[in-house]
C-alpha cells in the first residue's frame, strides 16, 4: 500500500480516540500527583515546609508515584543534605581490589546524580557508572535505605540539571575532570615533560641515592676498622648478629608498596600485607595437611668472598686464617714465604740489565782520539741489527760486470700524438707484454667505447686515465733488446699535467718527441706543448732527441708531409739548442706499428729505407754517468712493503751504493740504512748512476721520507738552501714574481726577488746588468728565493713555473 | 724456553686426590646429613646496587651448608636498561626480555667453558619466563631489558669423588637463586614489576638408612641425601598468589597425585621465605 494511501485511510477518529485517550491518562496522572504530594507532605511532617511543591512532583515523578522513594530521597537531598566532607558512610567491604573514594572526588551535586544512579543500577544507572570507567563493585558508597531493586522510573534528565542555567555555570558546579592515567612511557616521544617517576622507580632512585651517601660514610668507617683489624693480633673478631627486630615492620613497608608499584591509579587505603604474607599458611589450600611452622628466615652474614666484594662492615677473618684454612703443611707455607726461584733469576737478570754492555764501553774509549760529537752519534741505541754491508768497491763491480748498458727515455710530445699507443705497440711487439693481454684490454676498451686506445691502455693503467683516454701520470716500463735494457717514461702530453712531464724527463738519457702528422694536428702541436716539451727536455738537459712522425698511415705515408714536418721540426730543435746530429727523424705509425720494431711492409712508406725506432734508441749512446761523485737519489715515490715500513724508488742521480750502506735523507736530515735493494725490479747488492733502483730503508721513520726527497752520502750531502741562483732561459717575460721551482718530483714555491744580469747565450758573457725585465728566449741570471729549505745543489736543472705555464727553466749555479 | 714467568695450569681438567682415611669413616656421612627443618630454606645474603655501571644489579649467596666443603651458591646479576631497541629489530609494543645465565668457569667441579652450553641456555629461558610475568612489559614499547646472570659459585660439593646424582638438582637450586637475584636487581634498576619475584625449591629425598621413607624437604642439598627422586622449582608471586614459572623433574610415584600437589606447595613455601629476605634486603636501603 502506497503511502498516499495510507493517509488516505486514515481513520480521523481513531486518532483522536488515542489522542483522547492520552489526555485521560493526563487527567490520572494529574491525580496521582496530588495524591502522592499530599501522602509525602504527610510523610515529612513538620518538615515539609523545607521542600516546596515542584520539588516533590519532581520526585514522584521520579520515582513513580512511590511515596517512600521519594520521601528518603527529599529528605536526603533538601532537608538533611550530607555534607561534603562527612565522614564515608559504613560501606561494605569492597569485594574489588581497588576503593575509589569517588565522594571526596566529586563535587555535591554529581554525586546526587551518581546516587540517583546508584539506585537504579539495574537500568540507566548501571550503564552511567560504567561510562565513569570503574565497575559498579568497586563504586564504595551506598545510600542508607535505599532498595536495591526499585522499577524504572521514566527517564528524565532535566532532572539532573533542573536547576543548571544554560551557560554560566557556578564554579561550585562545574565538575572536575580527572585526566586518565597514562602509563609512564618516555620512549613513546610526545610531551617534553620528564616522565613520571612510578613508585617503583622512585623507590630505586631513592635506595641509590642513599646508597651512595652511605658508602662515602662507609668508606671511612671501613678504612678505620680495617685499621684497627690490622694493628690488632690474628684472634678473629667475634661475629655480631645484626638485629633483626626492627627489620620485620620495614619489610611490610616496602612490600606492601613495591606490590602496589603497577597501580598508577589513585593509591587506597593500604591494603594490610600481613594478611598475606605473615600467615600464609592459613590461606594455603587444603592439600597441606598440617599447617607447617615457618621458621623466621634470617639474613645471612656475607661470606668472605662477599666482604672482599663490598667492604663489609666488620672483616672477620684475615688473610693469614684463610691459608690455615687450607690445611697446609708449615713446610709449604714456608716455602712460599721466599721468593719463588723466578723471582730471583728475574731479579739477577734485571741487575744485570743495569751494567752498560762491554762492546760500547770499548767503543768511547777508542773514540775519545775522535771529535765527541760522532761517536756521541754512534752511541744511538737500537736493537735491531744493523744491514750488514758487504764492503764492495762497487765502482770495481761495475766495470766487472757483463751487464747490458742501461738507458732511460722519455717519450713527449702533444697530447693525442700517440706516445702511449706507440709505446704500448712497442712493448707489444717485442713481447714484452703478450696478445692476450691486449686483446683483454681491446674488449675492455671497446665496452666502454674507446677501441682506438687499446694498446695506450697498456701503459695508461689508472681508471681516470683509462676514462679519459689521457695519461695523466708518468708509466714507467721495462723492456730489453740485445745489447741495452732501456726504461720507458711515457709521460702526459696535456698541458695540466706538465709537472708531471717534468718529474719524467729529469730522469731520462734522451727523449722520443712524438708528432702527430695528420692535417692540422702537426701545426697545433707546434704552437702547443710539442713546443713546451722540446724546450723542457733540452733544459732540463736532454741532448739526444729522437723524432717519431706519428700517424702517417693518415695521410697515406705522404713522403712530402713527412719532409715538411722534418724541415719545420729540425728548425725548431736547432733554434732551441738541439745538435743536428743528436736529431733523428722517423716515420711511424703506433696505432698499426709500422716502423717501431718492424719495417713496414706497406709498399707506401718504401721510400723510407733509415732505421727504425728501436734500431735508433739503440743507437742512442746513453748519457755520461756521474758514478765518482757522491751519491744523489731522487725520491720518485715512497711506500710500505714487507720488507721495509720505508721503501723508496727513484732513480740514482749519482754516485752508487750499496746493500748497508748509511744514508742520509734530505731535506729531513734524517740517516738511515740501506737493508736492501733492487735494480731494475731484480734483487742486487749494488747501484750506480743511472739505475733505477728501489731501497728498503731501516732506522728510520716514514715521516721523514716524501717524494721529491734527495737521498745522499751521509759524508757528502746535498745542502739544503733557500736561496740560489739560476742561470735560467726565459720563454716567458720573467721579472720579479712568485713561481714554482721544479726539480724532478720536487716542486716548491718560491719568488724571483733579483734579475743581477742578461747573459749571452752562448758564451754566457754578462750584456745588461739589473734588467727590469727578460724577455722570452733570453738567457738571464735569476736569484729565487724559496719558501722553505729545498735539498739543491749547482749543477742541477730546475724549471721555473707560473699560473700553469713554465716560464723558465735552468741549471742552477 | 717455557713460559717460566706465568703460572700455567694443567692443560686438561684434574681431580683433587681422596684420600683413603676419609672413606674409612662411616659416620662422616651421616654426619653430614641435613640439619636444617625440612621446610626451613638456607640463610641468604642479599645485597643490591653492587655494579655501578649496570642500571640494577644485584649480589645473592646461599650460607656454607653444616657440612663444610659445600660452598654455597654465589650470583652477581646486572639489568642493563630498559634501552631502546637497535633500529634493526622489529617493533615491539612491549619490552622485550632476555636473560643470560653464565657460569663462571670456575663455578662447579667440572670447569665450564666460556661459551655458553645448553644447560646454561635452559636456565636462561625458565629465568625468562619466570620474570616475564612479573614485568609490566607494556610500559616499556620498542625497548629491551637485557638481565645478565654471572654464577660465581655452584651448589655442589667439590669433595663428593664421585658425581651425586645428576646436575640437574644443582640447576634446580641455581635457577630459584637465579630469580631471585633477578627479582632484586630489577627492582634496583627501577624496572616496574607486578609483585617481586622469588624462586624456591622443594624436593623428595630419600635420606641414608634404610627404614626412611622418601619426604620433602626444601631447598634441597643433593649431596646431603641419599637420592632425590624429584624435585620442582617455583617462580612466585607472594602479593599476587600467582606462579609465574614451575620446572618440575623426577621420578615420582605415580599412585599418590598428592604428591606433586605438596611438592609444588612447599617449592612455594621456599619461595615466600626467599621473597621476604628480598623485601628485606630492598626495604634496606630506603629506610
Ligand atoms: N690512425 C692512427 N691513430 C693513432 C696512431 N697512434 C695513436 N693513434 C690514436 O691517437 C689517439 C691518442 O692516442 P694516445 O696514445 O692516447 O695519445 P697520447 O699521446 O698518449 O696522449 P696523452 O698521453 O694524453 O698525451 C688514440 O685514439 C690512438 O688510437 C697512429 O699511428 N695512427
Ligand atoms: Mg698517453
Amino acid at each position: 500500500m502506497s503511502r498516499h494511501r495510507a493517509v488516505r485511510n486514515l481513520d480521523y477518529d481513531e486518532v483522536m480516540d488515542e489522542f483522547e485517550e492520552n489526555l485521560e491518562e493526563e487527567e490520572e496522572n494529574r491525580l496521582l500527583m496530588e495524591q502522592g504530594v499530599a501522602d509525602v507532605r504527610d510523610a515529612l511532617g513538620a518538615e515539609a515546609a523545607k521542600v516546596t511543591k515542584t520539588q516533590i512532583e519532581e520526585a514522584l515523578w521520579h520515582y513513580y508515584y512511590d511515596v517512600d522513594k521519594s520521601v528518603t530521597y527529599l529528605t536526603t537531598k533538601f532537608i538533611n543534605p550530607p555534607q561534603p566532607k562527612a565522614p564515608k558512610p559504613a560501606a561494605p567491604k569492597p569485594t574489588g581490589k581497588f576503593i575509589i573514594p569517588l565522594q571526596a572526588m566529586l563535587p555535591h551535586e554529581l554525586q546526587d546524580s551518581l546516587h540517583w544512579a546508584e539506585d537504579n543500577r539495574d537500568g540507566l544507572g548501571g550503564r552511567a557508572s560504567r561510562l565513569t570507567g570503574f565497575r559498579q563493585d568497586h563504586v564504595g558508597f551506598r545510600v542508607p535505605g535505599s532498595s536495591p531493586s526499585y522499577p524504572l522510573p521514566p527517564v528524565c534528565l532535566s532532572t539532573h540539571f533542573h536547576d543548571m542555567p544554560w551557560g554560566n555555570i557556578p564554579k561550585g558546579r562545574e565538575s572536575i575532570l580527572i585526566p586518565p592515567v597514562v602509563p609512564r612511557c618516555g620512549l613513546l616521544g610526545g610531551s617534553g615533560a620528564p616522565p613520571k617517576m612510578t613508585k617503583l622507580q622512585a623507590l630505586a632512585a631513592a635506595r641509590k641515592k642513599k646508597a651512595q651517601e652511605k658508602t662515602s660514610e662507609q668508606e671511612v668507617e671501613q678504612t678505620r676498622t680495617q685499621m684497627t683489624g690490622l694493628s690488632v693480633s690474628s684472634t678473629p673478631t667475634q661475629k655480631e648478629n645484626t638485629p633483626l627486630s626492627g627489620a620485620f615492620s620495614k619489610r611490610l613497608k616496602t612490600s606492601s608498596s613495591t606490590a602496589q608499584g603497577r597501580v598508577p591509579i589513585i593509591p587506597t587505603e593500604p591494603r594490610s600485607e600481613s594478611e598475606q604474607s605473615v600467615e600464609p599458611i592459613t590461606k594455603e589450600p587444603e592439600v597441606v595437611a598440617e599447617p607447617v611452622q615457618v621458621p623466621p628466615v634470617k639474613k645471612a652474614q656475607p661470606s668472605a668472598f662477599a666482604q672482599t666484594l663490598f667492604g663489609g662492615p666488620t672483616p672477620t677473618f684475615t688473610i693469614q686464617q684463610d691459608v690455615v684454612t687450607l690445611g697446609l703443611a708449615p713446610s709449604v707455607l714456608e716455602a712460599f714465604s721466599k721468593p719463588s726461584p723466578d723471582d730471583i733469576v728475574l731479579a739477577a737478570q734485571a741487575k744485570a740489565g743495569k751494567k752498560p754492555p762491554a762492546g760500547q764501553t770499548k767503543k768511547s774509549k777508542l773514540s775519545t782520539t775522535n771529535s765527541v760529537t760522532s761517536s756521541v752519534a754512534e752511541l744511538k741505541i737500537d736493537d735491531t741489527p744493523l744491514p750488514k754491508s758487504r764492503n764492495l768497491n762497487v765502482l770495481s763491480e761495475f766495470e766487472k760486470s757483463t751487464q747490458k748498458k742501461n738507458a732511460s727515455f722519455v717519450v713527449v710530445g702533444h697530447v693525442d700524438a700517440g706516445k702511449s699507443t706507440m709505446m704500448g705497440r712497442l712493448l707489444l711487439d717485442l713481447n714484452v707484454v703478450d696478445q692476450r693481454t691486449v686483446e683483454k684490454l681491446r674488449k675492455e676498451a671497446h665496452m666502454i667505447g674507446k677501441s682506438s686506445f687499446a694498446l695506450a691502455w697498456v701503459l695508461d693503467q689508472r681508471t681516470e686515465e683509462r676514462s679519459r683516454g689521457v695519461t695523466i701520470d708518468i708509466a714507467t716500463n721495462r723492456f730489453e733488446t740485445d745489447t741495452t735494457a732501456f726504461t720507458i717514461l711515457d709521460a702526459p702530453g696535456h698541458r695540466d699535467f706538465i709537472p708531471n712531464m717534468i718529474a719524467g724527463a729529469s730522469q731520462a738519457d734522451f727523449a722520443v718527441l712524438v708528432v702527430d702528422a695528420s692535417t692540422g694536428a702537426f701545426e697545433s702541436g707546434l704552437k702547443g706543448q710539442t713546443k713546451e716539451h722540446s724546450l723542457l727536455i733540452r733544459s732540463m738537459g736532454v741532448s739526444r732527441i729522437i723524432v717519431a712522425v706519428n700517424k702517417l698511415d693518415m695521410v697515406n705515408w705522404s713522403q712530402e708531409r713527412f719532409d715538411e714536418i722534418k724541415d719545420q721540426v729540425s728548425g725548431f730543435l736547432s733554434a732551441t739548442g738541439f745538435q743536428k746530429k743528436n736529431i733523428a727523424f722517423v716515420p711511424v705509425s703506433g696505432l698499426h706499428g709500422d716502423n717501431i720494431v718492424k719495417r713496414s711492409e706497406n709498399p707506401a712508406v718504401a721510400w723510407y729505407t733509415g732505421p727504425t725506432l728501436i734500431e735508433e734508441l739503440e743507437l742512442s749512446e746513453p748519457s755520461a754517468r756521474a758514478m765518482e761523485k757522491p751519491l744523489r737519489i731522487n725520491v720518485a715515490e715512497v711506500f710500505r712493503t714487507q720488507q721495509s715500513q720505508v721503501t723508496v724508488s727513484g732513480r740514482v742521480d749519482a754516485g752508487s751504493l750499496q746493500m748497508g750502506d748509511a744514508v742520509l735523507v734530505q731535506p729531513a736530515t734524517e740517516k738511515a740504512f740501506v737493508k736492501s735493494l733492487l735494480v731494475e725490479d731484480a734483487p742486487a747488492d749494488w747501484a750506480v748512476a743511472g739505475q733505477s733502483v728501489v731501497l728498503h730503508l731501516s732506522h728510520i721513520d716514514p715521516i721523514h721520507v716524501r717524494s721529491g726527497d734527495i737521498i745522499c752520502d751521509p759524508n757528502k750531502p746535498i745542502p739544503k738552501e733557500k736561496t740560489f741562483n739560476l742561470k735560467a732561459l726565459a720563454f716567458d717575460f720573467l721579472m720579479p714574481m712568485q713561481v714554482d721551482v721544479h726539480r724532478g718530483r720536487l716542486h716548491a714555491a718560491g719568488k724571483i726577488t733579483a734579475m743581477p744580469a742578461l747573459l749571452d747565450k752562448v758564451t754566457g758573457a754578462v750584456t745588461k746588468k739589473n734588467p727590469r725585465l727578460v724577455k722570452p728566449g733570453q738567457v738571464a741570471r735569476v736569484r729565487v728565493e724559496l719558501d722553505d729549505q729545498v735539498p739543491l745543489e749547482a749543477g742541477q736543472r730546475v724549471v721555473l713555473r707560473s699560473g700553469g705555464e713554465t716560464i723558465a727553466a735552468g741549471l742552477l749555479e | 724456553m717455557a713460559d717460566r714467568r706465568r703460572i700455567n695450569g694443567p692443560p686438561g681438567s684434574t681431580m683433587p686426590p681422596v684420600f683413603e682415611d676419609d672413606a674409612g669413616q662411616p659416620e662422616v656421612k651421616s654426619g653430614k646429613g641435613r640439619d636444617r627443618a625440612p621446610t626451613a630454606i638456607r640463610k641468604m645474603f642479599l645485597k643490591t646496587g653492587v655494579t655501578p655501571s649496570a642500571s640494577g644489579s644485584a649480589y645473592l649467596e646461599f650460607e656454607k651448608s653444616n657440612k663444610s666443603d659445600v660452598s654455597g651458591l654465589k650470583l652477581s646479576c646486572t639489568v642493563h636498561g630498559p634501552r631502546s631497541l637497535p633500529r634493526s629489530s622489529p617493533f615491539s609494543p612491549h619490552i622485550v626480555l632476555s636473560a643470560h645465565v653464565k657460569y663462571a668457569p670456575f663455578a662447579t667441579k667440572q670447569r665450564r667453558g666460556y661459551l655458553r652450553d645448553p644447560s646454561e641456555r635452559d636456565l636462561g629461558t625458565h629465568l625468562e619466563t619466570a620474570l616475564r610475568g612479573a614485568i609490566i612489559a607494556d610500559r616499556w614499547p620498542k625497548s629491551g631489558v637485557d638481565i645478565i646472570i654471572s654464577i660465581i659459585e655452584g651448589d655442589q660439593d667439590r669433595e663428593a669423588s664421585k658425581s651425586q646424582g645428576d646436575e640437574t638438582w644443582d640447576m634446580m637450586n641455581a635457577l630459584s637463586g637465579c630469580i631471585t637475584v633477578a627479582s632484586a636487581a630489577l627492582a634496583d634498576a627501577g624496572i616496574d614489576c607486578v609483585d617481586t619475584v622469588a624462586g624456591g625449591v622443594a624436593a623428595l629425598v630419600q635420606d641414608a638408612g634404610d627404614d626412611s621413607t622418601p619426604r620433602i624437604v626444601v631447598d634441597p642439598i643433593p649431596s646431603e641425601h641419599e637420592k632425590v627422586l624429584g624435585a620442582c622449582c617455583i617462580a612466585y608471586l607472594p602479593t599476587r598468589d600467582e606462579v609465574t614459572n614451575l620446572w618440575f623433574k623426577g621420578d615420582l610415584p605415580a599412585s599418590d597425585a598428592g604428591l606433586y600437589t605438596q611438592l609444588v606447595e612447599n617449592g612455594i613455601q621456599a619461595s615466600r621465605n626467599a621473597n621476604r629476605v628480598l623485601v628485606e634486603c630492598l626495604g634496606e636501603t630506603t629506610s
